[in-house]
């Protein structure tokens, strides 16, 4: 479970208040709203990449307003990636178990295992720099992925694709997201993407968040 | 598409634009070039005679006399060299326009002014002879018959003798007006058939104790500082470019001072400084070679702290934060993923700073000094040498520091290649 409760967000004159959310587990969360309206704030306050004034951000039941995003057990997908550029494709999906410190066989495996269901098994060796957008984004989900967090954020994530391959990784992600069992919230601003993903559908605007 | 679909409206050809940046950029670079290669046909490369006296005196050339007549000595050879107002001499029938060493086959000779009524700018001297060669336990005295005007710790070049232990160059260790003594190998027999000249300035300056202790120290304190500059540049640029806090414009302000700042001034700033530390500390590092390296890292720092904090300004934010989504601290996004970005900007920052404290000069003789084998750098010796009045000397030093500064560049550059390639 994902929920947000009467969240305010201050940052000069730009202020999200009384925002409240709630996700129940494995559902597929979409928000939507216009540029600039303050979508990725509240996708980073979950996160904990941004301070909130006031309110309590759930994860699983677990208040986690206060503690770092390391401890929160979530998923980030930037928007466009954000791949880290020195680093290849299995550096970028082992990260996070390289990170913790994870036995190398178990990391091993998982990297296997990711790359098998995202179908980037043959860019491994590669380095971020020259890949397409789809794969991109592909690496980007299980570089998220890959500690197996229970709930995972997703930033426009598919915004950059062109329309031909956007079927083929909406479907990927869907079947990836069940498979791994996680609690998704996605941002986007395109409305067949929202339709085509989402459960629930929240709309952001104007400071106010609603349910549609 | 016809023809007539074009439209009647054509953009103007860039030619023009183009030639102007290319003009506008290329008069630089042509400056840059130009004086590399000045630097580098200016030094003389050949070994020089050894010159006793001037024969020429000051004064002008008179308005009626065809030039100015100098006697010389038959089957002596002299060495002329033409100044602005010469146009070159007459010897009996036989010109020269050139400058060099000539033969004289009679006793006297014509210099001819370009205009009469003006100074006499040329030169004219004798080259001196060897009268006598005398040895004593491996140290050789060679006597001259005219003044050689050669220095102790000068060096010479022996050359054309079939007798073991004398070719090469030799440091002059003792001299008078007219001899000169320097040590020869063991295995060196006493010789008649000698031919002395004077090393071109590159190898004098190489051959210099002294300048072999500034190329050292150079090396060595710009190293020195280059570390101590990244290792503070890389928390501050850090700090500057991810953090906001009170103060923070100030701390801008006070990084820039040492930019701004004339360099002269950080030297003497430090000089006073250091009035106020205890005794023991100030002994330890005013006039000696620490001082050389603070007043480096004070000027070449501020250059690698700019470096850096551009560096991590162009680094965006997000990778971080994804960093700490997935398991890091702060620091663990800092040491796996921002640093290896960083690295491109790091070689900028330390090379910068090397090369800034090697031409680093004013702050350290105001603060370090100009005294030989303790606190002598490159630029100090180009100094020492120009006021010596060697501007071959000086440009000698100026070549050593080039040569250096390049290959510097050349190993940052391949480093930096390999790192990013790899």
């Amino acid at each position: 479970m994902i929920a947000v409760e009467q969240l305010l967000i201050r940052q000069g004159d730009f202020e999200l208040k009384d925002i409240g959310l709630e996700l129940a587990d494995g559902e597929y969360g979409v928000l939507m709203g216009r540029s600039g309206c303050g979508k990725t704030t509240v996708l980073e306050a979950i996160c904990g990449l941004r301070g909130v004034q006031s309110g309590r951000v759930l994860l699983g039941g677990q208040d986690v307003t206060n503690l770092p995003p390391a401890d929160r057990g979530i998923g980030y997908v930037p928007q466009d990636g954000a791949l880290f550029p020195r680093m290849k494709v299995w550096e970028q999906l082992a990260f996070s178990m390289l990170v913790r410190k994870l036995p190398q066989a178990d990391i091993e495996a998982r990297v296997r295992e990711l790359a098998d269901n995202l179908g980037i098994k043959h860019l491994l060796e590669r380095f971020p720099h020259g890949l397409s957008g789809g794969e991109t984004q592909r690496v980007a989900l299980g570089r998220a992925l890959s500690i197996k967090p229970r709930f995972l954020c997703m930033d426009e994530p598919l915004s950059a694709l062109d329309e031909d391959i956007l079927e083929e990784i909406c479907e990927l992600f869907t079947k990836t997201l069940k498979k791994e069992n996680v609690t998704a919230l996605h941002i986007t601003h395109s409305k067949t993407e929202a339709s085509r993903l989402g459960d629930v559908v929240f709309h952001l605007d104007g400071g106010v968040l609603n349910k549609v | 598409m016809n023809d007539s679909a074009q439209p009647l409206n054509r953009v103007a050809s860039d030619r023009s634009f183009l030639a102007v940046l290319w003009v506008l950029g290329g008069s630089y670079l042509f400056i840059i070039a130009a004086m590399m290669l000045a630097d580098l046909v200016f030094l003389n490369y050949r070994d020089q005679p050894i010159l006793g006296p001037e024969l020429l005196e000051q004064g002008r050339y008179s308005e009626d006399a065809e030039g100015f007549i100098v006697s010389l000595e038959p089957g002596r050879t002299y060495h002329f060299r033409k100044g602005g107002n010469e146009t070159g001499l007459r010897l009996g029938d036989t010109l020269i326009e050139k400058d060099g060493l000539f033969t004289a086959n009679i006793d006297d000779v014509l210099i001819l002014p370009r205009e009469k009524g003006k100074a006499v700018t040329a030169s004219l001297r004798p080259e001196v002879r060897i009268v006598s060669i005398s040895m004593k336990d491996d140290v050789a005295t060679l006597k001259t018959d005219l003044p050689h005007g050669l220095l102790w710790g000068e060096f010479i070049r022996i050359s054309s003798t079939g007798d073991d232990g004398w070719a090469g160059v030799h440091e002059i260790k003792d001299t008078s007006q007219e001899g000169l003594s320097f040590q020869v190998t063991e295995e060196a027999v006493l010789t008649k058939a000698i031919k002395l000249s004077k090393p071109n300035p590159l190898i004098q300056a190489l051959r210099s104790r002294d300048i072999q202790f500034s190329i050292k120290l150079s090396l060595i304190s710009c190293t020195i500082t280059t570390l101590l500059s990244l290792w503070v540049a890389v928390p501050i640029g850090y700090l500057m470019s991810r953090y906001e806090f009170r103060g923070k414009p100030f701390i801008d302000v006070l990084l820039d001072i040492p930019v701004v700042l004339p360099p002269l001034v950080v030297g003497l700033s430090l000089l006073i400084l250091f009035r106020y530390v205890p005794d023991w500390l100030s002994d330890m590092v005013v006039y000696k070679w620490p001082a050389v390296v603070l007043a480096q890292f004070m000027v070449a720092c501020a250059f690698a702290v700019r470096t850096m904090r551009v560096t991590f300004e162009q680094i965006p934010q997000r990778y971080e934060q994804v960093a700490l989504t997935l398991g890091c601290n702060r620091q663990q996004a800092f040491w796996r993923v921002i640093l290896p970005q960083a690295r491109g900007g790091v070689l900028a920052a330390g090379t910068l700073a090397w090369a800034r404290s090697l031409g680093e000069f004013g702050p350290i003789l105001v603060f370090a000094g100009a005294t030989r084998q303790k606190t002598e750098v490159l630029p100090t010796s180009a100094y020492l040498e120009l006021q010596a009045g060697r501007t071959e000397g000086m440009l000698a030093v100026s070549l050593i520091m080039i040569a250096t500064a390049a290959v510097v560049f050349i190993v940052a550059r391949t480093l930096g290649m390999k790192r990013i390639f790899s």
